[in-house]
């Protein structure tokens, strides 16, 4: 085995091994271990995902991409399943990012979670989460893939309901895993299509006979690729599938962090460039990928606008971020697309960290209406709320300017109808400026609220009576968890680290590609993208500056904007609230998306449910065909008539005299 | 150990008939090794089997009543070895459950339990139409008085529900076993019900289709399929623990593999002619299983109703025709077994917990103060629901492919099947375990002797799944060979030189006038 398959199995198996040793000790093991030997893990995961680049970069240009096969998985009747990883460029990338902000996430939770009863259990599900998005990325075939891909959706379930005392958090987590499922059966079906024409799960086999043998815009593949996106879009939050993401923020909030911000959430970027072979042969299924991430980014924006939940505004955010990455990567932006993938992971997953340490020290709640005045009370929380606000408003020099502008710059660059997709981008830029920074100003500015003078005179606030933020229902105290004690960044080192780390990285991240000066993220996926001529286009220097200068004073218009609405003339929101009502309306209630679902899914279901069990079994099944059989069967024979008043014997006894009977009927005949 | 089949067939019913005359208290541990040899048994069989041969092996072969061509012909091959694998191993572990708990009159009990081994062992291994029918039919006795005596409230009416329906299912497969074996007796063939020489003695298009209509009505009424499920509900509420959980696991599949057996070998023109109706009927199973799944409340129906579902994609796999579909088939088959008998013991300790109810609106929070009963629930029901990385996976993909390369549009509507299929099983895990706690609740961790069912059972659930190749290696080799001639059929009828030719070669012979 190379050294490269080698670190790439480890890179997988240690965040396995963490889980499987903290679920088998379980609450035996003390304190705060649990979180170290969690983080210990994924250390080593990180450490074993950067072994695996350096061994990539020292390869050759055509060994960039190996597949290493563990042993036949499910192969029979001409499926080749084998369980095997496709290890080059993107998933290497992948892990790096997965595995690194993963980490991080860890550290932060050692102490987050510190108090709360399921301690040992959470991290066992985070290690479970990390094993499976690693499975996912690495996958070298159709099958481990999907196997993967719905690992995830599990652990999301599991975090999403960690706190299974709440029935708010219960019943997001089902709609989680449902809507989950849903895309596991786009994608399955999708397999079936692309099986069909190329005869192989395998990727790389699968792409080079794709290649070899369909026509462009092949009815089949277009058709399997819907499919498949429709997989990509149930888990990356994507218009119509996305409901379960705003309520998955009932997880623990370095749950948000990892899964519905960093890292899950992706999975259906990175599906979108890892199939990019097919994606260029079927043109109209990589449109359709694009017009739905548009959109997403759109309405995300209007949403994350509207709404007073601290968490709720960065998952709509999240939302609207994947929608560019989705655009970009459907419209061919393919390291744009990764590129941003990254910056955001580091930029998400730092505002989410701030937001739990601003939670934390609301002792739980997250209404923004009830927030305000932080500043001086937590000032590291604070400034990394801004660094990742800022990154995330595109702001130049922050990372996600430069991400957000790759992806804009291709989409522009090709030009004709994709003009309107540029254009809605940049709308989506002023929107996220607006959005981002309405939620720093309220939530750190302005008059302290009680919660922020307490800490200010170096007292925690603690609830008196624990209740369930998103319904007022009364916490089961004696249960554990959520943990009684509550943890902020300004006090704990572990969660101190994670976030500098991040910080860090959310300002300089985005120096890996500037463009015309540094192209190491072009280069080094540049093997995976080979054959792609979308890959390899040439910008015109025109069109770099303009989008250069257009980003940056769009980001900086929204937070403008921000501020004069937020700070200096708040009457302005009431008013403007007042006078587009029913826009405002549409917003918060989400653009009733919930209600369309409810209205064409959950209730003809429900209501088929119901009718099969209240008319159709009790009139049909029971009446008719119980009712009737018995009835022919007692008309037929007195004997039988008899025996049903009679002994169980005599049914036995029946049996086996109607058999001798028939039997020599036939027998006779014969 | 000689690798006689014989021996394995007979050990449990032989200890269940030494279990009559011991002690009361011995009966249940003397069952219980007769039903422990039968699984070593199986278990060398397992080990032993060369999946490099399609045919059968350690075959025994007796005339038993030489006048009727019936002959005692018992054979593994990869149809049935896993099926016989599950049928020991859940046997064990039933008899196992029970013996961990009081049972009233246990002689009768044990014995009861043990002839419903020997009857299943010998529908699985039996290589001969009639003696195929024979424990078909025998398999139900044992299940009557087990209904009928342990069973519990409204027993009689469920006893009655089940005779009926399976008395009629079973007359009619009889007369479908005589009229084959007499049918394929033409002219100077002595007459002969082995399946080897039926294969070779291919019956008229008529006949072929009222024969198979009888057996798959047989059949459908076994599994149970929408809409012949009527005696399921009543059944599976008052079935005591241990009969339930074998029934549900392994009877249903039985049923599963006389289509794989009888039909489609035996009856070609016909499962091609009816694949369309079949597959409509797994279809609606599926769907029909899966709306009564989320909408009941009783635990063990949700299990039950989910079980018509889980059969109808089993049954799609059959009707798929093809490889890909019954390899499929016979995975679930394997895979739903091992899956939904946990899922009963697992219900049981659950309403223990629940004073007693099986309501999954009187449980709640069950999970709180038991962490390993709830990770063994959950690692059952998301094997239940089929998620990618079990092995039912794998059986559901290979059975959906199936379909989807001969009728595109009916694996896509199966496939809701597999959503809705998440939603009742997470259902019934979260009403049980998580939420808040139930008003008649007490919560508390699985014991030493309910873990020792339920561990090894799910680790079973784990390795095969780590390992699907272990059954579909098994399988291939025969599955072609038993598919093969259904897919001859299909290439005939689209050569339509060829379907002159098999027209010359198997006559038109007229169906038996009806009695």
């Amino acid at each position: 085995m190379t050294s490269l398959k080698l670190f790439a199995w480890l890179t997988l198996l240690f965040p396995l091994a963490g889980c499987i040793t903290i679920a088998l000790l379980g609450r035996r093991l003390p304190g705060r271990s649990a979180g170290y030997l969690g983080t210990g893990a994924l250390a080593l995961s990180f450490a074993s995902a950067i072994g695996a680049l350096l061994s990539l970069l020292d390869s050759d240009h055509e060994h960039r991409q190996v597949v290493a096969v563990a042993w036949d998985y499910a192969a029979s009747a001409g499926v080749d399943a084998q369980l095997s990883l496709l290890v080059d460029p993107l998933s290497v990338f992948m892990i790096l990012v997965v595995s690194g902000v993963s980490m991080l996430i860890h550290a932060y939770s050692i102490s987050y979670m510190d108090s709360d009863r399921g301690y040992a259990r959470f991290f066992a599900y985070l290690n479970f989460f990390v094993f499976s998005m690693l499975l996912l990325v690495l996958a070298g075939n159709f099958l481990v893939l999907i196997v993967g891909w719905a690992f995830v959706g599990a652990a999301s379930y599991l975090l999403i309901s960690y706190w299974y005392r709440r029935t708010t958090a219960t019943g997001a987590g089902i709609k989680a895993f449902v809507i989950n499922v849903l895309g596991d059966v786009g994608l399955v079906l999708g397999t079936f299509f692309i099986f069909k024409h190329v005869g192989t799960l395998d990727f790389l086999g699968a792409f080079e006979s794709a290649r070899e043998e369909l026509e462009p815009g092949n009815a089949d593949l277009t058709a399997g690729l819907i499919l498949v996106l429709v997989g990509a879009f149930a888990k990356s939050a994507q218009i119509p599938l996305h409901t379960w993401l705003p309520d998955a923020m009932e997880g623990p909030t370095p749950v948000s962090a990892l899964i519905h911000a960093a890292t899950m959430v992706t999975a259906g970027v990175y599906l979108i460039a890892r199939m990019h072979p097919l994606f260029e042969l079927a043109p109209t299924a990589a449109d359709i990928g694009a017009v739905i991430g548009c959109l997403t980014l759109l309405v995300a924006g209007t949403i994350a606008i509207a709404v007073t939940d601290l968490k709720r505004v960065i998952a709509y955010s999240t939302m609207s971020q994947i929608g560019y990455m989705i655009m970009g990567v459907s419209a061919g932006a393919y390291a744009g697309g990764l590129f941003h993938l990254m910056t955001h992971a580091f930029f998400k997953a730092l505002l989410f960290m701030a937001a739990g340490s601003v939670i934390a020290a609301m002792a739980g709640q997250q209404n923004l209406d009830k927030m305000g005045g932080f500043r001086k009370a937590m000032p590291f929380t604070f400034g990394c709320m801004v660094i990742g606000g800022l990154a995330l408003a595109a702001v130049p020099p922050f990372s996600g300017f430069f991400s957000k502008d790759e992806i804009l710059l291709l989409i522009g660059d090709r030009g004709g109808w994709y003009w309107i997709l540029y254009a809605a981008g940049y709308v989506g830029a002023f929107l996220t400026g607006v959005y981002t920074f309405r939620m720093i100003f309220r939530a750190f500015l302005g008059a302290p609220v009680p919660e922020a003078r307490e800490l200010q005179e170096g007292h925690l606030h603690h609830a008196e009576v624990h209740t369930n933020p998103n319904n007022g229902e009364v916490e089961d105290t004696d249960v554990g968890f959520p943990g009684a004690d509550h943890h902020i960044a300004e006090r704990e080192p572990s969660m101190k680290l994670a976030m500098g780390v991040l910080a860090l990285l959310a300002i300089a991240g985005g120096f890996l590609q500037v463009p015309k000066i540094t192209h190491v993220i072009d280069s080094f996926l540049e093997p995976t993208f080979e054959e792609s001529a979308l890959y390899h286009r040439e910008l015109s220097d025109g069109l770099i500056s303009f989008g250069l200068v257009l980003g940056a004073v769009v980001g900086l218009a929204g937070i403008a904007v921000a501020y004069l609405i937020w700070v200096r003339k708040p009457q302005i929101a009431a008013s403007v609230r007042q006078r587009l009502s029913p826009l405002h309306r549409l917003f918060v209630n989400k653009w009733y998306f919930d209600e369309l679902i409810d209205a064409v899914v959950t209730r003809p279901a429900l209501w088929f449910g119901a009718w099969a069990q209240q008319t159709f079994e009790r009139v049909f099944v029971n009446g008719l065909l119980v009712g009737g059989t018995s009835g022919i069967v007692r008309a037929g024979s007195s004997a039988v008539r008899a025996a049903q008043t009679g002994f169980l014997r005599y049914y036995a006894a029946l049996i086996v005299l109607g058999m001798v009977v028939l039997s020599f009927y036939f027998l006779l005949n014969a | 150990m000689t690798l006689h089949l014989s021996i394995m067939l007979w050990l449990p019913l032989a200890f269940g008939v030494i279990g009559l005359f011991a002690p009361p208290r011995l009966a249940g541990r003397i069952a219980l090794a007769g039903t422990g040899l039968a699984l070593a048994y199986a278990i060398t069989y397992v080990v032993d089997y060369d999946s490099g041969a399609a045919g059968l092996q350690y075959v025994t072969d007796e005339t038993w009543i030489g006048e009727l061509g019936i002959s005692y012909k018992l054979g593994i091959d990869g149809l049935n070895l896993l099926l016989v694998a599950l049928t020991a191993i859940l046997w064990f572990a039933c008899t196992l459950w029970a013996n961990l708990r009081e049972v009233e009159r246990s002689r009768l009990f044990y014995f009861h339990m043990a002839f419903a081994e020997t009857a299943v062992l010998g529908a699985l291994l039996a290589q001969d139409l009639a003696l195929f029918t024979v424990f078909f039919d025998l398999m139900l006795v044992p299940f009557f008085f087990l209904t009928g005596m342990w069973g519990g409230a409204r027993r009689v009416q469920a006893t009655m529900k089940l005779v009926i329906y399976t008395l009629v299912g079973s007359l009619l497969m009889l007369t479908a076993a005589v009229a084959t074996g007499v049918l394929a007796a033409e002219g100077d063939l002595p007459l002969s019900f082995a399946f080897s020489d039926l294969a070779q003695r291919p019956l008229g298009e008529s006949s072929q289709q009222w024969i198979f209509l009888f057996f798959a009505a047989a059949f459908l009424v076994k599994m149970p399929a929408f809409p012949l499920h009527g005696w399921m509900p009543d059944g599976y509420r008052t079935m005591p623990l241990p009969a339930l959980a074998v029934f549900s696991g392994v009877l249903s599949k039985v049923a599963a593999y006389g289509f794989l057996r009888v039909c489609l070998p035996l009856f070609p023109d016909a499962s091609e002619q009816f694949q369309m109706l079949l597959l409509l009927i797994a279809l609606a199973s599926i769907l029909y299983g899966s709306a009564m799944a989320f909408t009941t409340t009783e635990a063990r129906l949700i299990l039950g109703y989910s079980s018509v579902a889980q059969l109808g994609f089993i049954t799609l796999g059959i009707f798929a025709l093809n490889e890909q579909g019954a390899q499929g088939a016979l995975l679930q088959a394997f895979n739903h077994g091992l899956v939904v008998a946990p899922a009963f013991f697992i219900v049981a300790l659950l309403a223990a917990r629940a004073g007693g109810s099986q309501d999954i609106r009187d449980m709640g929070g069950l999970g709180m103060r038991a962490p390993a009963l709830a990770s063994l629930f959950l690692i059952v029901a998301f094997a239940t629901l089929a998620m990618p990385g079990s092995a039912n996976f794998v059986g559901e993909f290979y059975i959906l492919l199936g379909v989807f390369t001969e009728k595109i549009v009916i694996a896509i509507v199966a496939s809701a099947g597999v959503v809705m299929a998440a939603f009742y099983t997470l259902r019934l895990f979260i009403t049980a375990m998580h939420n808040r706690t139930g008003a008649r609740v007490e919560t508390r961790e699985m014991t030493f002797r309910e873990g020792l069912v339920l561990v090894p059972l799910v680790l079973l659930i784990i390795a095969i799944a780590l390992y699907p190749q272990f059954g579909l290696k098994r399988s291939e080799k025969t599955v072609s060979a038993v598919t093969a001639p259904v897919t001859e059929q299909q290439n005939a009828a689209e050569q339509p030189e060829r379907v002159d030719a098999l027209g010359v070669a198997a006559p038109e012979i007229e169906a038996v006038p009806a009695p």
